[in-house]
C-alpha cells in the first residue's frame, strides 16, 4: 500500500555524479535553471538536451527514471501546451476553427514553454536522483551558514529538515502497518463516500499520531543523553569537500552557458 | 478449515532497484487444531508469510488455499476472509485508537455489520477470553492501561471477530515475564477451545511450551517442519541458522555433561519433574 514510498527519488547506484559535493550540485542546479531561462528559441534546447543526456549518462540514470520525474507534471505540461497553442497572441494564423485559432507565434510559444518546463524538471531531478535527501540537507546547511551572521538558524533548520526526512519513511512504514492491522479487523479505506472515507481514516490517524509523539519523545531523550546542544562547535562526521569531479562539472556547466548564450545571440 | 500454502513466493518491489525476495517456494499446510509455531531469524520471511494468510499481501507466485479455495481468487469475499483468519500484528497495542476499550474491541465486530447487542456480547466474550475485567476497564481509555493490558485489548479486538484461525506475530515481544505468562495461557486456552493458531516467535521456550508443530524459515525458504521434539533435536542445524533451543534442552545437556542422564524434554516443568524423579531414585539407591 504505502510500502513503495521512496523519499525524494534517490536512485542508489554508484557514479561520479553521486559522489559529487552536494553544495556544488545545488549551485550547479541553480545555474542550470538560470541557463534554461536564457534559452531564446526552441532550437536553443538542443545543447540543453545534450547536456541533460550527458549528465544522466554520467550519473548512471536510465532514461525511464528521468521520464518518470516528469509524470507528476503531465497535467501542467498539457495545460501549458494547450493554453499557449490556442490562446497565444500573434497574427500569423495557421488555421481557425470557430473562435479557436492557432497562430504561428502560439505554436512557437507552446513548444518553447513546454520544453522549458521539461528541462527544468529533468535537470533538477538529476540532483534529487543522485543525492540522498540527508546529504542534500547537509549541503544546504553549509550553503546558508554564512547567514548565521544575521542570526539565521542554519543548523537548527537543517537539523529539523534532517529529522523530518529521516522519519518520513519510518512513519510511512508505521502507517502501512497500522493500515494493515486495521484492515485485518475489517476496516475499509478504499470504498464509500468521501465522508465515510474521511471517517475511516480515524483508526489510522490516531495511532499514527500517538506513535509520532512517542518517537519524538524518545528521540529528544536520546539526543539529550548524548549531550546535543545545537550547532555551536559541532563537527561533522562527513566533511563536505569539493574535488576534481566537482571542478569538471562546474566547467561543463560553464560550457553549456557559453553555448546557450552564443546561440541566443547569433542563431 | 485448513490453510494450505502452495509454492508461495513473494518479492517486494519487484522490478525496482530495491527488489527483495522475502519468500521462496513455500509449501506448508496448517491443519485444524494445529498450534503451529513459525520460527526463523530476523528477516527470514515469517511476518511476510503471516500476512499472506488473510490476504493482506498477495503472492508474487503460488497460491494460498483456505478450505481448498484460493483466497486471492476474485470470487473470494475478502472481508469475510479477514474475519475468518484473525491476524494480530507485532506490537498490536500500537493500533489502538478508540476512546474506550469497549469501542476498540468492538471495532472488528462493527465492521462485520453486527448489531449493538451482538457486538457487546462479543466484546464481553473476548475480554473474558483474554482475562480482562469488563466492569473495571471497558469504559476506560485504552491509553490508560499497562503495556500488558493494552496488548490483551488488541488481542481481544481480533478475537471479538471469532476467527477460526488466529495468526499471532510475536505475541509476547516486549512484555514482562508475568504479562507474557498470562498471554501464553490465553493462547493455550484458545487453542484448546478449538481455534487453530499460527504463532511467530523468537522465544524457543514459548514454542516448546505451546506448539504442536514447528516450521522453520531461513532466508525465505521453509527448511524444516515437524513436532517440537523433532525440530529441537536438530540443535546444530538450528545453531547454524542463528536459532536457539529451549532452556530445558540446554539444561538437560549440561546435566548430561555432569553425569545425570534424563529423558528428552523441552519444557522446564517436565525437566524439573524428571530431575525430581531422578533425585528421588538416587536417594533410594543411596539409602
Amino acid at each position: 500500500m504505502l510500502g513503495d514510498i521512496t523519499l525524494g527519488q534517490y536512485y542508489p547506484v554508484q557514479s561520479p555524479v553521486h559522489r559529487m559535493d552536494p553544495r556544488v550540485k545545488i549551485l550547479l542546479t541553480v545555474a542550470f535553471i538560470v541557463c534554461v531561462f536564457l534559452v531564446g528559441s526552441p532550437l536553443g534546447y538542443v545543447p540543453v538536451a545534450l547536456y541533460v543526456a550527458l549528465c544522466s549518462r554520467a550519473a548512471g540514470l536510465p532514461l525511464k527514471m528521468m521520464l518518470r520525474s516528469l509524470r507528476p507534471l503531465r497535467i501542467l505540461l498539457i495545460f501549458t501546451f494547450v493554453l499557449n497553442l490556442f490562446f497565444g497572441a500573434g497574427s500569423t494564423e495557421i488555421f481557425r476553427l470557430g473562435f479557436v485559432r492557432v497562430t504561428q507565434e502560439g505554436l512557437y510559444n507552446a513548444i518553447h514553454f513546454s520544453l522549458r518546463l521539461i528541462f527544468l524538471v529533468m535537470g533538477s531531478s538529476i540532483m534529487t536522483l543522485t543525492t540522498p535527501p540527508v546529504t542534500l540537507t547537509d549541503g544546504l546547511e553549509s550553503l546558508v551558514s554564512p547567514l548565521k551572521a544575521i542570526r539565521f538558524p542554519a543548523h537548527e533548520m537543517a537539523m529539523m529538515m534532517t529529522i523530518a526526512l529521516r522519519f518520513i519513511p519510518t512513519l510511512a512504514e508505521e502507517a502501512d502497518k497500522i493500515m494493515k492491522a486495521q484492515s485485518a479487523r475489517g476496516a475499509d479505506f478504499t470504498s464509500g463516500t468521501l465522508r465515510q472515507r474521511a471517517k475511516a481514516l480515524i483508526p489510522l490517524l490516531v495511532p499514527l499520531f500517538v506513535s509520532a509523539f512517542r518517537r519524538a519523545g524518545d528521540l529528544a531523550m536520546a539526543m539529550e543523553s548524548r549531550c546535543y546542544r545545537g550547532g555551536e562547535g559541532r563537527t561533522k562526521l562527513h566533511v563536505l569537500r569539493a574535488g576534481r569531479r566537482d571542478l569538471i562539472a562546474a566547467l561543463s556547466m560553464a560550457g553549456l552557458f557559453a553555448v546557450v548564450l552564443l546561440m541566443a545571440r547569433y542563431v | 478449515m485448513p490453510i494450505k500454502l502452495d509454492s508461495l513466493s513473494h518479492t517486494y518491489q519487484e522490478g525496482s532497484p530495491f527488489q527483495a525476495t522475502a519468500l521462496h517456494d513455500v509449501d506448508l499446510t496448517i491443519e485444524d487444531h494445529d498450534l503451529l509455531a513459525l520460527i526463523g531469524h530476523t528477516g527470514s520471511g515469517k511476518s511476510t508469510l503471516a500476512q499472506h494468510l488473510n490476504g493482506l499481501l498477495k503472492p508474487t507466485s503460488g497460491r494460498v488455499l483456505l478450505d481448498g479455495q484460493d483466497i486471492n481468487d476474485k470470487s473470494t469475499d475478502r472481508r469475510a476472509l479477514r474475519f475468518a483468519v484473525g491476524l494480530v500484528f507485532q506490537y498490536p497495542e500500537h493500533q489502538l485508537f478508540e476512546e474506550t476499550v469497549r469501542k476498540d474491541i468492538g471495532f472488528g465486530p462493527r465492521n462485520m455489520g453486527l448489531e449493538e447487542g451482538e457486538i457487546d456480547a462479543r466484546v464481553r466474550e473476548a475480554m473474558d477470553k483474554t482475562g480482562l475485567p469488563y466492569d473495571e476497564i471497558a469504559e476506560k481509555s485504552p491509553f490508560e492501561l499497562s503495556g500488558g493490558q493494552m496488548r490483551r485489548v488488541a488481542l481481544a479486538g481480533v478475537l471479538a471477530m471469532r476467527p477460526r484461525i488466529l495468526v499471532l506475530d510475536e505475541p509476547t515481544a516486549g512484555l514482562d515475564p508475568r504479562a507474557r505468562d498470562f498471554l501464553l495461557e490465553d493462547i493455550r486456552r484458545l487453542h484448546k477451545g478449538g481455534t487453530s493458531v499460527v504463532m511467530i516467535s523468537h522465544s524457543m521456550d514459548d514454542v516448546a511450551s505451546l506448539a504442536t508443530r514447528v516450521a522453520v524459515l531461513e532466508k525465505g525458504r521453509l527448511v524444516m517442519q515437524g513436532s517440537p521434539g523433532e525440530i529441537f533435536s536438530r540443535v546444530e542445524e538450528l545453531g547454524r541458522m542463528g536459532l536457539d533451543v529451549p532452556q530445558a534442552s540446554k539444561l538437560r545437556h549440561l546435566l548430561f555433561d555432569a553425569g545425570i542422564e534424563l529423558p528428552e524434554c523441552y519444557r522446564l516443568e517436565e525437566l524439573a519433574d524428571s530431575l525430581a524423579d531422578y533425585l528421588k531414585g538416587g536417594a533410594e539407591h543411596a539409602g
